[in-house]
């Protein structure tokens, strides 16, 4: 077991169960975990080094994804189309 | 979308539910129909018949309850029956990819990347955002779903009309195929995706 811890941090190296960690990391990440969940993440986080890499990863592209997608500028005649459109069908 | 009229909203509603509760969503139904169509004409055009649908069918509407949601179902169905085969889609993509991810009903989430989360940090929206169009349209609309308007998986099911499971792996999938693009962009940044 020796080699499977990483001396700087002690979390282990490797993951012995990461299909269902990780399952569970991205569901948490996506808000959909309860509480319960979130005490397991908190251990899996301080002792897991896959499970610890895999977390911000998928966190880092969630959050890349949300700021850096810039919305689209809707076409200012877009709306007084809608609105007027609405009115015809009156 | 349901045609049964529930109950009827007199003209006053309608215009009440149609300016508090939908109008305030243009924005991302904007920019949902313009990822789903990279056209800005169709993606005007998506937007307007999802809100004329929705001013017609508002009956079917239940006031107070997920407007979002209701708008985005009827964008997406709109998109699939009328948008679909007219719509530019972008010429590079890979079915390859498409094949393998999507027809299995499992997924593996024992799968690690050795994309570094500096250097994903370190992309410009528009790497971003062209990995993400680069995405078969199934999983470019979860992940537009989830990541860039927040709804919730239970939302998705009922926006795409899929069960939960389905909403998740899809997800997972997706996010696993985005992860390969940015990896291909990170290595012509230079940086090292190798593990050490």
């Amino acid at each position: 077991m020796e080699n499977n811890f990483d001396s700087s941090n002690q979390r282990k190296l490797n993951c012995s169960d990461a299909s269902k960690c990780f399952k569970l990391l991205e569901s948490i990440l996506d808000g959909q975990a309860d509480l319960e969940s979130k005490a397991v993440l908190d251990e899996k986080l301080a002792k897991c080094q896959p499970c610890f890499e895999h977390f911000h990863l998928e966190k880092v592209i969630r959050e890349v994804l949300k700021t850096k997608c810039t919305k689209q500028l809707v076409p200012v005649e877009l709306v007084d189309s809608i609105r007027q459109k609405i009115q015809d069908l009156k | 979308m349901s045609e049964v009229q529930r109950k009827k909203y007199s003209d006053k509603d309608k215009n009440s539910i149609f300016d508090q509760e939908f109008m305030p969503h243009i924005d991302s139904m904007y920019n949902f129909a313009y990822r789903l169509t990279f056209d800005e004409d169709d993606a005007k055009d998506l937007v307007q018949d999802t809100y004329l649908k929705a001013y017609r069918f508002i009956n079917s509407f239940e006031k107070g309850t997920n407007a979002k949601a209701w708008l985005f179902r009827i964008l997406k169905n709109s998109f699939i029956n009328e948008y679909r085969k007219k719509s530019k889609q972008p010429s590079k993509v890979d079915y390859q990819e498409v094949e393998t991810y999507y027809n299995s009903d499992n997924v593996d989430y024992n799968m690690t990347s050795d994309l570094r989360v500096d250097a994903v940090k370190d992309m410009l929206g528009d790497e971003i955002s062209n990995a993400l169009n680069s995405l078969a349209v199934d999983f470019r609309t979860v992940i537009i779903l989830c990541d860039l308007e927040g709804f919730t998986y239970e939302e998705m099911a009922k926006i795409l009309d899929i069960p939960i499971g389905t909403v998740r792996s899809r997800l997972h999938r997706a996010r696993n195929l985005l992860k390969e693009k940015l990896k291909a962009y990170a290595q012509n940044m230079g940086y090292d995706t190798e593990e050490e």
